[in-house]
């Protein structure tokens, strides 16, 4: 049973040893987004992305649509004029302590980073696009442009260098915020309590906080104002490897109605 | 309709103009009814590995009984079948990477946490398997060595029948992940008729018994379990019915009774015979093609998704993961 428990990010970060790092990440703060998409600009110009094209998508100013394998921050915009408010928040991979993606990869190019942070080894994978439907937010996803997969590395490259993610350097109202995980917990924590003091916004939430979630807390949360659905976001995401041995036990018992039932077919005399 | 709607998902990389229907406001329950997840991106290549590994893997089971038994031209049919599974899986299954030329990466490390890996290994210890017996039997004349060959070939098959239902169950799919339960014995009903089905077509009639048995009970077993999982996946479910799911889902169902009915009434006919296997293999192979693209449909409607999730939260049935 044991064998099938996912592995948890800060078991995975002990196995670097001395070289391990305090788990980093983001804090997303939707409040303080203006929807300039200065950080999906910033991402695409330091990690080399393709553009997305010019589509049209007449939902709102939301001309991305989605992250995928070349997109690694996403801003949503939700009008509600019911309530005379636009909504925007700036998604990105989540880089979570139980990864559903890194759980099922076969070939061992989704790791764990020193950061705690989950990263693709671009020149392990072999495009199997078994993490694709395994991600409970939609995020990671095969490229067509060159058949491996690509995600956020939460700039990897500027991490090691002691820089902070191009997202949250260009983000010019602090809505992402970049840091050590524990600080920006309880800053979060803080900016909560002061949003929620407004009637207005007597609805915010911290969302993947952690760790009482299905993917024990992410290194990448978010401060909402609405229900995650409304922003795109699974309102209980989880990482299915938690339920292998379960999964296994039933598929055990389908091999034991195999081996049965063609002993049951073969029975009597030779013909 | 959901299909519609589902489509906008590739917007972002086309530039075609937006239909007019889907510039709609955010409804309070998706964004723009955007899909939340991505659907799976394997192409057709998968669902026929997925038949081909659950047949082969039946045939090793078939093919041992039946040199057990003495039947040696059906241990021999079923040998041949299970040789040529093997060697079609890979194949296949490298056809379908994105990086095809990496395909030994899939053996560069063992994940008891990855379905993937621990069937890309138990594919190619059944390919060991079944080669080494035949290489035994035939060039070495050993046939000592043979049968064990065969005894590791039959403990592997049924896992290789089966682990591809846990490897679309450990997914974030509704459809495929809250079917956990029943996947397994719609895979396992599955390989036993195509098992069934191969041995039905090309065994000698002395030796058919066993064959068209395993062809009609798994035939039946396969609608049987497919009918109740799709039943208790309730909501879930719905994709089973609707678009190519629901082709697939009709084609199979009509090519099962079919070959069922065929085989019951042509009992002694060869003729009669083959084609209720051919009927048989075909309903398996839609049938896998069919949960396929319900994995699709089921990943690419919002609604499946906050549907599950929000009652699980709403039933206090959230497992917190530490």
């Amino acid at each position: 049973m044991e064998l099938f428990e996912p592995t948890a990010a800060s078991a995975e970060v002990a196995t670097y040893g001395e070289r391990a790092q305090p788990r980093k990440g983001f804090f997303t703060d939707t409040t303080l987004c203006i929807g300039c998409k200065a950080c999906e600009v910033a991402c695409k110009e330091w990690n080399q992305l393709p553009a997305d094209g010019y589509a049209f998508t007449a939902q709102s100013y939301d001309n991305t649509g989605e992250l995928n394998g070349t997109t690694w921050r996403h801003v949503a915009f939700v009008e509600q004029p019911q309530k005379s408010r636009w909504l925007m928040e700036s998604d990105v991979c989540k880089h979570c302590t139980h990864a559903a993606c890194l759980d099922v990869c076969p070939t061992g190019a989704l790791v764990r980073t020193e950061f705690g942070t989950v990263i693709v080894q671009e020149d392990v994978c072999n495009g199997c696009g078994y993490c694709v439907p395994a991600c409970p937010f939609g995020v990671i996803d095969k490229r067509p442009e060159d058949g491996h997969v690509g995600k956020c590395t939460l700039c990897y490259d500027r991490l090691r260098d002691g820089e902070t993610p191009a997202c949250a350097k260009a983000c010019p109202t602090e809505s992402i915020q970049y840091g050590d995980l524990d600080d920006l917990r309880r800053r979060a924590d803080e900016r909560l309590e002061k949003v929620r003091a407004d009637e207005r916004f007597t609805d915010a939430s911290l969302y993947l906080r952690g760790p009482d979630d299905g993917i024990g807390g992410a290194g990448a949360f978010f401060l909402l104002l609405d229900r995650p659905e409304v922003y795109g976001l699974p309102p209980d995401p989880v990482d299915t490897t938690r339920d292998l041995g379960k999964m296994w036990r039933r598929a055990a018992y389908a091999m034991a109605a195999i081996v049965g039932t063609i002993a049951l077919c073969s029975v009597g005399p030779r013909a | 309709m959901l299909g519609g709607a589902a489509r906008v998902n590739t917007l972002s990389r086309a530039s075609e103009p937006v239909a007019p229907e889907r510039a709609v406001q955010s409804s309070p329950d998706s964004y723009y009814g955007r899909p939340i997840l991505k659907p799976h991106v394997w192409t057709p290549f998968v669902p026929w590995y997925f038949w081909i590994g659950g047949t082969t893997g039946a045939a090793c089971v078939h093919g041992l009984i039946a040199r057990i038994r003495g039947d040696d031209e059906l241990a021999e049919v079923q040998r041949w079948v299970a040789f040529g599974g093997i060697v079609t899986s890979p194949v296949l299954l490298i056809l379908d990477l994105g990086v095809r030329h990496r395909f030994l990466n899939m053996l560069r490390v063992f994940k008891p946490t990855s379905p993937m890996s621990v069937g890309s290994w138990v594919l190619s210890a059944l390919g060991a398997a079944v080669t080494g017996s035949l290489v035994a039997d035939k060039v070495l004349g050993a046939p000592a060595l043979a049968r064990v060959c065969d005894v590791a070939a039959a403990g592997l098959g049924p896992v290789l029948t089966t682990y591809t239902a846990v490897l679309v169950s450990n997914t974030a799919t509704p459809v495929w992940h809250e079917a956990h339960a029943e996947l397994p014995l719609v895979f396992a009903s599955s390989g036993i008729a195509g098992a069934g089905a191969c041995a039905t077509a090309f065994a000698p009639a002395a030796q058919r018994r066993s064959a068209r048995r395993m062809m009609i009970a798994g035939a039946i077993a396969m609608g049987v379990t497919a009918r109740e999982m799709e039943k208790r996946l309730g909501v879930l479910g719905e994709p089973y019915s609707r678009g190519t799911a629901g082709a697939f889902k009709r084609a199979s169902s009509m090519l099962a009774l079919s070959g069922v009915a065929l085989a019951l009434i042509g009992r002694s006919s060869t003729l009669a015979n083959r084609v209720a296997a051919l009927l048989v293999a075909g309903a398996g192979v839609c049938e896998r093609f069919a949960v396929l693209d319900a994995g699709k449909q089921s990943a690419e409607g919002p609604k499946y998704v906050v549907h599950q999730q929000r009652e699980t939260l709403q039933n206090g049935e959230r497992k917190p993961l530490r």
